[in-house]
Parts: structure tokens; sequence; C-alpha cells
């Protein structure tokens, strides 16, 4: 199940301007996946020069299309839940759960931050490169870093929302 | 303390942690992490967590997934899958039941371009239910024919599931698709079957609706031609070799874009809501194939599954009844797992054991899309089910449970069929290749 336990509330302008501009360059990025790989198709057929580049292009633009569209996801609360307990337990404890499950992606995110430092420095120092299109691999790592820094931003204004929620509702 | 044991123990957590609602993402990278951590240590525990993440994430063979989801998004807000319904719907007038028929059949076609069961079943409600409720249709059928029809798109080429599990089980995607084509096309004819069973039952459920002339049908025919053409482009081009499935995804999204727009139905309005749709849907699922790599990671360094299959083997268990235990481990996983989590959460488990047992990886994987697509409708957490009742809020879900039994023994039927022919699922890809 999608987790939309606890929705509604707007969060702050900066968080949600902070997702469009994510959402935008996934969106980027995903079009140029799209065109890249169909110009590559294009010219392979047409006249037989394929472009050589595409292969890093699409590898290139997933990394930062997953990393900046996930920030929508936790901001929209669309996480995959298994919601079984949902019908066993007392609707306070289910907002406690939900807290949980909040304070548990956001360590979770912090976590792949903090396994990511060591090998985007290890991309910087030792400057590999994408063999054909030749962007330097840190600079992907970069993108993959801010991008999940801009989720955790999303997540703990998705955790702020449904602890504001909970103090305002009734009990 | 013994890796197999610190293997179980990680499994019992997982269970722990979705069952108090952690999502799954999180369960199984938490989980992940810390049995790599035990094992390991924590630099070595940190190092494959950041590079597990940026590896999935900047894997060729899934960038498939985002492009099949565009596609799908697209031709779902252009209504081409309307031209669909509306062609298997005239040439269907006049056979009872033939309105259920052509909805399984439109979906079954729609779920060959879009890859996703819960976009076909969303789409194919919108369009197909208010023509069955107009026809007098039963709503038990109507939803059942739905609900069934829907799940067919995760098993007929091209499937996300199946990226996915070639992803894990490190398998051929073309090759995952030619073994799903066969069985994709024989569960349609099954639930065909049911619902065809259905309405000669009970004639009530689905009255005879008037026959189209033979010009009516012959103009119905040609009505879902940009959806043929995508059919042919995408699919016909993968299994030709003329692309790989990425290059087919890509072509496709494209060519439904252009489609749309030179029909005058594609506004900058509806690509952006596509678009934004596709990021959301397709990320959703990256998120959980980070945590389920690390998790997989983990299993591989507890050695659980050779554990789970040396105790299957020192109590002489033998393989066809190891194979029941797991068909029904993942019924009765589907009945509170979502699909492509409980893909991710078992594949690492049982794919190994499977293996050893001397199984094919690519029989078994159409084997997990089949019960995965029976998770997907049947009560009580059918995912499908629950996306028709959220499209059609005026029918009680327990019309739509009680709808939805009879259509359960097509893909219990074709699950045993498979058992008995696994060259249903085998021949089409050595004979494509090799």
């Amino acid at each position: 199940m999608i987790d939309e336990s606890s929705p509604s509330l707007e969060p702050p302008g900066a968080v949600r301007r902070l997702q469009a501009a994510q959402l935008r360059l996934a969106a980027v990025a995903l079009m140029t996946m799209m065109t890249g790989t169909v110009l590559d198709v294009f010219f392979r057929y047409a006249f037989n020069k394929p472009l050589r580049i595409s292969y890093d292009l699409v590898e290139s633009m997933l990394v930062i299309y997953v990393f900046h569209g996930i920030s929508s996801v936790f901001l929209a609360r669309r996480n995959i839940v298994i919601d079984v307990i949902d019908s066993l337990v007392s609707p306070h404890i289910l907002r406690a759960l939900a807290v949980i499950a909040d304070v548990v992606s956001v360590m979770c995110l912090l976590l792949f931050i903090w396994g990511m430092c060591q090998p985007a420095i290890q991309a910087f120092e030792y400057g590999d490169r994408k063999l054909e299109l030749g962007v330097p691999l840190y600079v992907l790592w970069g993108f993959a870093l801010a991008g999940l820094l801009g989720t955790v931003v999303c997540a703990l204004a998705a955790f702020v929302q449904i602890s504001l929620r909970q103090l305002r509702s009734p009990r | 303390m013994n890796p197999g044991i610190i293997g179980a123990l990680g499994i019992g957590s997982l269970l722990l942690l979705l069952f108090v609602r952690v999502p799954v993402w999180a369960a199984l990278a938490l989980v992940g992490f810390s049995g790599n951590f035990v094992l390991s240590g924590l630099p070595s525990a940190l190092t494959l967590t950041g590079t597990s993440a940026f590896d999935v994430a900047s894997a060729y063979t899934l960038s498939v997934i985002p492009l099949f989801v565009l596609l799908g998004e697209v031709a779902s807000n252009t209504r081409l899958s309307a031209d669909l319904f509306n062609a298997a719907r005239l040439l269907l007038s006049g056979v009872r039941g033939g309105l259920a028929i052509a909805t399984i059949a439109a979906s079954a076609c729609f779920g060959a371009v879009c890859g996703s069961s819960i976009v076909t079943a969303a789409t194919m409600t919108r369009i197909a239910l208010p023509e069955m409720h107009k026809a007098g249709y039963d709503d038990r059928l109507a939803t059942g024919s739905l609900a069934a029809g829907g799940s067919i798109g995760i098993l007929i080429p091209p499937s996300i599931i199946l990226v996915i599990y070639a992803s894990i089980a490190e398998q051929s995607v073309p090759k995952l698709f030619a073994a799903a084509l066969l069985p994709g096309l024989l569960l349609t004819a099954l639930y065909m079957a049911v619902a065809v069973g259905i309405a000669f039952a009970y004639p009530h459920y689905a009255p005879r609706i008037k026959r189209a002339s033979i010009r009516e049908r012959l103009k119905a025919l040609a009505e879902p031609w940009q959806f043929i053409l995508l059919f042919i482009v995408t699919i016909g081009g993968i299994y030709a070799g003329i692309f790989s499935p990425t290059e087919a995804a890509a072509v496709g999204a494209f060519g439904s874009i252009v489609l749309g727009a030179i029909g005058g139905r594609l506004t900058w309005a509806t690509l952006w809501q596509s678009i934004e749709t596709s990021i959301r849907t397709s990320c959703m699922l990256f998120v959980i194939i980070i945590g389920a790599n690390l998790f997989s990671s983990f299993m591989v360094q507890t050695q659980f599954p050779t554990m789970l299959a040396e105790g299957a083997g020192a109590l002489n268990i033998s393989a066809p009844v190891v194979m029941m235990m797991i068909v029904l481990a993942y019924i009765v996983m589907g009945c509170f797992l979502e699909g492509i989590g409980m893909v991710l959460i078992t594949v690492p488990v049982f794919l190994p054991l499977v293996v050893k047992f001397g199984y094919d990886p690519i029989w078994f994987s159409i084997l997990v899309v089949i019960v995965v697509e029976v998770g997907l409708i049947h009560p009580p957490v059918g995912m499908n089910l629950f996306v028709i009742q959220a499209q059609a809020p005026d029918v009680r879900i327990t019309s739509i449970y009680r709808g939805i039994v009879p259509f359960l023994i097509a893909p219990l039927l074709l699950i045993v069929i498979l058992f008995l022919l696994p060259s249903l699922a085998l021949w089409l890809p050595k004979l494509l290749y090799g």
C-alpha cells in the first residue's frame, strides 16, 4: 500500500520550491535519456552511425533522475508500506508507528549519504570518467549526494507535517 | 554466531519492521546494512551501502523502468487505451459476456505496452466500467474481469517486475520477456474462459448487447492503429532483436508523445502530468530496489539460502514438494505483502534454493510473476482490487472480493500447467536466443 496516512498541511514554501526544482531536474534527465536513446537508434539505422555516448548518457541521466526524483516520493509520502496492522491497533498507535517509520526513513537516508561520501571522495581523487561521455564520475556522485540531501529535507518536512497534524488533531 | 542464524534473524527483523509499517525500502535497507555491519564491520558495510545505491541508480538495464512507465502514462492520458477497448467492445458485441472479454483483451494489450498492473487496472476501470454498468453488467463480473485483466499487465512483456527480477537474479531481460509471452497469452485465454463461463452460468450477470454491423466492426478495427503501431515497434522490436529493452521503451515513449501530439490529445499539461507521475512511480520502485540490493548482499553473505537447501536435503524433501511450499508461501505472503516488495524480499532467499534443486531461473521468474499476480487480485489486500475500488467508489469492496474469486482459478491452473509443462516458459527464449 502507499503510505498516505497523513497528507495535507502544506510544507514550507522553500521545501516546495526545492522539491519542484528537483522534480524538474529529474524530468529533464528523463527526457534526455529518452531523446538520447531515440537519436542513437535513429542514427544507427538511418546512417549506420550510432551515438556512442548514448549508453553513458543513459547511465548518467539515470543517476540524476533517481536521486532527484525520490524527493517527491518522500514529500508526498508515497513510499510503499505494508498496512496489515492498520485494522489491528488503535489510531493512536498508528500515529506513533508513522512517526517511527519517518524517523527510520530519515536515518536510512542519512546512512546512504554517509556511505556515499567515501566513494565520492575516491572518485574525485582518482579522477575517473565515463568512458565515452567523458564526464568525471565525481560530478555524478555530487548530483547523487545533492539529490539525497534534498530528499532528506523533504522527508523531514513530511515528518514535521505529520507531527504538527498529530498535535493539532483531537485526541 | 553462525551466519545462517544471523540471516534467519535478519529475515525475522525484516518481517517485524514491515509489520510495524516501516516503508519497505527502509526496512530492507536497515536490515541489509545491519547484517552487513555484523558480518563484515562498519567500513565495509558503509562502502557497500553507498556503492550499491549508486550502482542501482546507474544501471543501464534498469533505465527501462522509467521509460516504460512514461510510455504507459502517456498512452493512458491520451486515451489510446479507450480506442483499444472500443474496438474490442464492438468486435465482441452480440457475444454473451462480450464486454467482460473485451475488457480482458484490452487490458492484456494495454499491459503489453505499459508493463504495469496498477496502471492497467486503473486505466481500464475508468474506460470499461461505465460501459459495463450501462449494459447492465453485474458489479461482480465487471470488477472481477477488470481486476483479472489488469493483473495480466505484469506478465505480458514488457513487465516491470521481470526487469526487477532480472536485475536481482542477473538474468537477461529479453529472455525473460520471451519466457513470459506464452504464459501471458494462455492466462489471458483462461481469464476469458472464466468470464464466458460466468456469463453462461449466470446470464443476468452479463446481458447480451446489440450486435454491431460489419461496417461498424471494420471501422472499430482501424481505430486503435496508433496503439498497434506502438506495440509492433516496441515489443516486436525487442523480439526481432532490433532494439534492446531500453531502446524499445525510449522509442515507445517518444512515439506515444509524438502520436498524442499529432492526434491533438496531448497537451503540455497532460505531458507534464505523465512525466510527474512516471517520476513518482518509478522512483518509488528504485528506492525499494536500492534497499533490496543491500538486503540481497547481506543474504549472500549469510548463505542462508544454502542452509535452507541443506535443511530440505537432510529432511529428504523432494524438489516438487519444496517448490509447492515456495508457491504456497508466496500465496500466503501475497495476502499481506505488496508485489514488487515481495519479489525483492524473497528472490534473494528462494532463487539459490530453486536453482540448487535443478529448476531454471527463467522458469522460476515466470512462476514468481504468476504468484505475484495472484497476490494482486486475491483478497484481502489485492492491490488491483483497491485500485478498482478507488476508481469506482460506488461499488462495494465485498462485491469486488466476490467477483474476483472465480477468476483465481485461471492463474492457479496456469501454475499447474507450468509445473507439468516447463517448456511453456522455456521454449520461446531457447528459440529466439539459444
